[in-house]
């Protein structure tokens, strides 16, 4: 494209006078917001001590696990649709027959790389049976990449852990 | 000359082709949705989807005369004159309302259907359907019914006919056929009778929807994964064209490719199903050389090092070129061996086989030679050697202990070799065995080679009919592993890695043979000269048009 | 003679294990500084080792210390080993330099006994007889280019080298002004040394800031730039650029290259205090027993002008720490503007005004009914406000980048031409 491609609006700089082109009213706003900064309360919170305030454990995204559906069986039915929305390339899956009646397909195994996710959500929302799902627990933290690896029953024991506190989609819009 | 308006396009006919509406539309570059017609099979016209505005032009006045109702494209043999309006609102009306019916009772479980990203259904529903569904009937999940060779969704199913047509008039064998009536129509087959033929995968493909499911496939891999490379078949010398789907190197399925010179648009069960050997565990994966204290795998930069001497000292080395190599390797191999010794003896290594080609009813033949390049590689091989030796006058001959240095190229998927033949080389002080399995022949070797499947090579196939095709590789080999065209290649001296383009290039210009392979090879593969009229040529395809039935 | 080398050392350690610590420390307060306005809290966990107890994260700077020793020094194969090797030694040894003629503070009293040798009062120098340390300063401070430039060449990467090219296009380019703004100083003062400079400055009570305001423009300007601090560290431009002249070295190297940068800042730091902000020099508090600025004082005194030295060279830093964060660092094109189009001839007016008010200094006080440094302060404020409304009319570093466009009017017969 060229410059004067007629397709491009050109925004004109704002003219500065005489003040804005000495320098001096930025300079002294620059110097004015940061000494005002200095003395400012401070933000940090001081994580071992102090525990990170989560204002709604629902759309935080955090460690995923696994739902489970009334009968206890893992909900997830391998459509592989959050392993293919995913942008790391973090989860895996391998899919069989079901042994159960109802089902069709189920996950034989499914793994998440805790390590390699980005936590950004997008499994939980590629979901279409509501079956993988964020939490709000943070402090995610292991001693060796392959405890790092989260397997179906990690997965599933985060839920047993986090059901309570944070029910699933599909118990929520019931309720 | 016939000409035909589609959408104000106007197409001219040669005489006397017949074209219906969607084959005459796709030569302008539009595409008629459609389920039931398949090029292949015969016309139903039962799905409706293919509903077009039909009318006709006075040749005199020029003026256009629109037929009041749509009638289907497939159905339609276009004639001179003809109209077809493809895009107006009332054929769009009419594809939706055909949408809206088909998704009725459809279970929408495309999360779980391997179908998922293929599908007629799916694409369709994109691109014609409405956004709102007016009646929610359906089931949540799909009934399955195991009938045969294949799996059956019987509610994704939306009555294309397509399979029954296929078991009818390609494999004749007439398994499959439609039970009950209106909207109680299933696909089913009689009882006693499973769909068991040596075509049946092929309707996996020819269904446009979910239903019917490949056991081999299913729930594998979803299809958006894979990543598809087009190849040929090796297990038989008919060398069907085929898509290989395949992904991070592990191939999951293959499918026919579209080709009206080889094999128009089936394959066999074998071609389809037998892939596995590729991933097989018992694999060879290092070369192995045997001294005296025993076998021990190396590297192998001592094979390329020591290989060439040994066969430069030979007394009378030989040779054997399997033919499930591709003409460039087997090119490459005899060059090879030739340059290390004048005298090389070269044969051609068993061409396993059953007793009779298959034909069936709709034309497809498979072959009853069990290897994809028997003509192509004896062509090189006679060039080299100035005649043929085959395996059994190579056994006989090496049982006499002739031979002292003799390099056998194998790459068979099936057990080739038993005890008995593989103790008939005696007196060899050097045998280099190039095989995919360990075999009773390569425990004797002094160098055990592995060598690549056909899916890891790359190089020409010539089939039954003097055609050649090519293949490029579409997997990579397990570790350890080296394709014998690029060892060959190494092993000449060559700068670079293996190019069987320039190989291929190289054997057009040395061979009569192969001449009309000069430049790059088409997609569909060329045909070659029979060399002499002492091997006649096995007859080709027939072709017959596609018939329309009412 | 003994006795002087004795003295002479004592002082060398005073001040060079006085400045590794200080760097070590206002690395920490820069971090903190940092933090604070950003509304962080900056390190805060390092305390004694091996204990819990954190001191505010005082032991921050030994952590760090001991972190650079311990790293990998790698030394990649392609570089120049000798040039490679000699570029940190240099940047450290020509910030080190400086501060052999940089007075710590001004003078102790006598208290040594008289046998000893030493020569009294010591001065708080440590080669307090050098009469040209400001051309020694600056001769010292134009070597550092060198370590830049060998060290961006010496490491055979062409983003060191165009870091170490950057570098010294700017450090050169504001070699000038600097030089500019000690020169009304020292034609002030009419001397090239420091104790003499600052002497003058507190024996008249005028610091130099209020007598020649447009100097110390230009000189803070300049000295920001030496320092290669923001908004003038083109040479690092960590968010945007690749590296710099350093991008090759790691551990004890990367960190000999670092500190030298900010011993660089320390220097400045001094040298404004001493050339504008009057030394050691605090009204009522530094007086000497015969004249304010005379080398004849009590220990009180004595003391309170390291104290009021080190306190101004402190809150300079606190001023320049604060500036990197108040300001977005300048375009190349405009940092070039800035030190040829606008301090170069501010320096020159200075110059002339100083040279001007030195001549008629007197005339003027006796015309306007005030003191000649007062006079001299008018004349100077005046020069500063004429250059800043000037520079802001005339606006020689504003350059629109954006690509050469042709108004539509004229795009017709352009093509046809």
């Amino acid at each position: 494209m060229k410059p004067d491609d007629p397709s491009i609006s050109w925004v004109e700089p704002p003219e500065l006078g005489l003040a804005g082109k000495s320098y001096l009213p930025l300079f002294v706003q620059g110097l004015t917001t940061t000494v005002r900064h200095l003395f400012s309360p401070k933000k940090t919170v001081e994580y071992p001590e102090q525990d990170h305030e989560i204002p709604d454990p629902i759309i935080y995204r955090g460690v995923h696990r696994l739902n489970r559906d009334e009968q206890g069986r893992v909900k997830c039915v391998a459509c592989f649709l959050c392993a293919t929305a995913c942008p790391a390339h973090c989860i895996d899956i391998v899919a069989a027959e079901s042994p159960w009646p109802d089902r069709e397909k189920y996950p034989q195994t499914f793994t998440i790389d805790e390590l390699r996710c980005i936590f950004c959500g997008m499994c939980e929302e590629a979901c279409p049976v509501d079956a993988i799902e964020l939490t709000s627990l943070y402090n995610l933290s292991g001693k060796s990449r392959e405890e790092m690896i989260f397997d179906k029953e990690k997965l599933l024991s985060i839920y047993d852990q986090t059901c309570q506190a944070e029910p699933s989609r599909t118990q929520r819009s019931d309720s | 000359m016939p000409t035909v308006i589609i959408d104000g396009r106007e197409l001219r006919l040669s005489e006397g082709e017949r074209l219906n509406g969607i084959e005459a539309a796709r030569r302008v570059g539009i595409e008629i949705p459609h389920y039931c017609w398949h090029p292949g099979l015969s016309v139903v016209g039962s799905c409706r989807m293919c509903l077009v505005e039909v009318g006709a032009r006075d040749p005199k006045t020029g003026k256009v005369t629109m037929q009041p109702k749509l009638a289907p494209a497939c159905n339609t043999i276009v004639a001179d004159g003809m109209v077809l309006v493809t895009e107006s609102e009332k054929v769009a009306l009419a594809r939706a309302r055909v949408e809206e019916g088909l998704l009725l009772r459809h279970p929408i479980d495309c999360p779980i259907c391997d179908k998922a990203g293929e599908c007629r259904l799916q694409d369709y529903h994109f691109q014609h359907g409405q956004d709102q569904r007016r009646a929610d009937i359906r089931p949540f999940t799909s009934r399955r019914r195991d009938i045969g060779d294949i799996t059956l969704f019987v509610d994704r199913c939306i009555m294309c006919s397509r399979c029954v047509r296929f078991v009818n008039e390609i494999s004749g064998t007439g398994e499959l056929m439609v039970v009950n009536r209106g909207a109680h129509e299933e696909i089913d087959v009689a009882p006693g009778y499973p769909l068991h033929n040596k075509l049946s995968g092929n309707v996996v493909d020819l269904c446009p929807v979910g239903a019917l499911a490949d056991k081999d496939f299913l729930y594998r891999q979803r299809v958006w994964f894979l990543r598809n490379h087009k190849s040929v078949c090796t297990r038989c010398a008919t060398g069907c064209s085929i898509w290989i789907d395949e992904n991070q190197d592990r191939i999951y399925r293959v499918r026919p490719r579209e080709n009206p010179h080889v094999n128009r648009w089936w394959i066999c069960n074998e071609g389809r199903y037998g892939h596995s050997y590729v991933h097989d565990p018992r694999r060879l994966t290092s070369p192995v050389r045997r001294t005296a204290a025993g076998r021990a795998p190396v590297d192998w930069s001592e094979v390329i090092d020591e290989a060439p001497k040994r066969f430069q000292a030979a007394r009378r080395p030989a040779g054997v070129i399997s033919p499930f190599l591709t003409v460039e390797e087997a090119f490459l191999l005899c060059r090879l061996l030739h340059k290390w010794h004048g005298q090389v003896v070269l044969a051609v290594g068993p061409v396993p086989s059953t007793d009779a080609d298959e034909t069936f009813p709709g034309g497809f033949v498979i072959s009853a030679e069990k290897c994809p390049n028997r003509r192509g590689v004896e062509a090189v091989v006679s060039h080299f050697a100035g005649g043929v030796i085959g395996w059994e006058e190579f056994l006989a001959r090496a049982a006499r202990s002739e031979f002292d240095a003799v390099w056998i190229t194998a790459g068979y998927p099936l057990p080739w070799i038993d005890a008995e033949q593989a103790s008939k080389p005696a007196g060899v002080e050097t045998l280099v065995v190039q095989d995919l399995f360990p075999s009773p022949l390569s425990d004797r070797a002094d160098f055990e080679l592995p060598g690549a499947a056909w899916a890891e090579r790359e190089g020409s196939y010539v089939n039954r009919n003097h055609w050649l095709q090519t293949a490029r590789w579409t997997i990579r080999p397990p570790a350890g592993v080296r394709t014998e065209g690029s060892l060959f290649w190494e092993l000449l001296g060559r700068e670079g890695l293996y190019r069987a383009q320039a190989v291929l290039e190289e054997a057009a210009v040395e061979i009569a043979y192969f001449s009309p392979a000069r430049g790059p090879v088409p997609e569909e593969g060329v045909q070659l000269t029979p060399p002499t009229a002492d091997e006649p040529s096995a007859a080709p395809l027939s072709r017959g048009p596609t018939a329309i039935r009412r | 003679m003994i006795a002087l080398m004795i003295e002479t050392l004592v002082k060398f350690a005073v001040v060079v294990g006085g400045l590794m610590t200080a760097a070590a420390y206002l690395v920490l307060l820069e971090r903190w500084i940092a933090a604070w306005v950003q509304d962080r809290r900056g390190p805060n966990r390092v305390g004694v080792p091996l204990t819990n107890i954190k001191l505010f994260g005082l032991g921050q700077p030994l952590a760090d210390g001991v972190k650079f020793i311990f790293k990998a020094d790698v030394t990649p194969r392609h570089v120049d080993r000798v040039l490679y090797w000699l570029a940190p030694a240099v940047v450290m040894a020509a910030a080190l330099c400086a501060f052999a003629v940089i007075p710590f503070g001004s003078v102790l009293p006598d208290f040594l006994p008289a046998d000893w040798g030493v020569e009294e009062p010591i001065r708080l120098t440590v080669v307090p007889a050098l009469d040209v340390a400001v051309l020694f300063v600056f001769a010292v401070g134009g070597a550092a280019v060198f370590g830049v430039l060998l060290g961006g060449w010496a490491s055979n990467n062409k983003y060191s080298f165009l870091g170490s090219l950057r570098s010294s296009a700017q450090l050169i380019s504001y070699e000038l002004p600097l030089g500019l703004g000690i020169l009304g100083v020292a034609a002030a003062a009419g001397s090239l040394h420091f104790n003499e400079i600052i002497a003058r400055q507190a024996d008249s009570g005028w610091w130099n800031i209020f007598v020649q305001p447009l100097g110390f423009v230009v000189f803070i300007v300049a000295a920001f730039a030496e320092a290669s601090r923001l908004p003038f560290d083109l040479s690092e431009a960590e968010q945007e650029l690749v590296g710099g002249y350093h991008t090759e070295y790691s551990g004890v190297k990367l960190m000999m290259l670092l500190v030298g940068e900010y011993l660089h800042m320390i220097t400045a730091a001094f040298l404004i205090v001493i050339f504008f902000l009057g030394g050691w020099h605090f009204w009522g508090l530094t007086d000497g027993v015969d004249s304010p600025g005379g080398d004849v004082v009590a220990w009180p005194a004595a003391l309170a002008r390291v104290a009021v030295l080190m306190a101004k060279v402190l809150l300079v830093i606190l001023f320049f720490m604060l500036t990197r964060w108040s300001w977005p660092r300048f375009r190349y094109d405009q940092l070039m503007n800035l030190a040829w189009k606008v301090m170069l001839p501010w320096g020159v007016l200075n110059i002339v005004v100083v040279a001007a008010a030195i001549e008629f200094a007197g005339r003027w006080a006796a015309a306007w009914g005030i003191s000649p440094a007062a006079a001299t302060a008018l004349a100077g404020w005046v020069a500063l406000a004429l250059a800043v409304v000037l520079t802001a009319w005339a606006d020689p570093t504003t350059a629109d980048n954006r690509p050469l466009r042709i108004p539509p009017a004229l795009r017709g017969s352009s093509d046809e031409t």
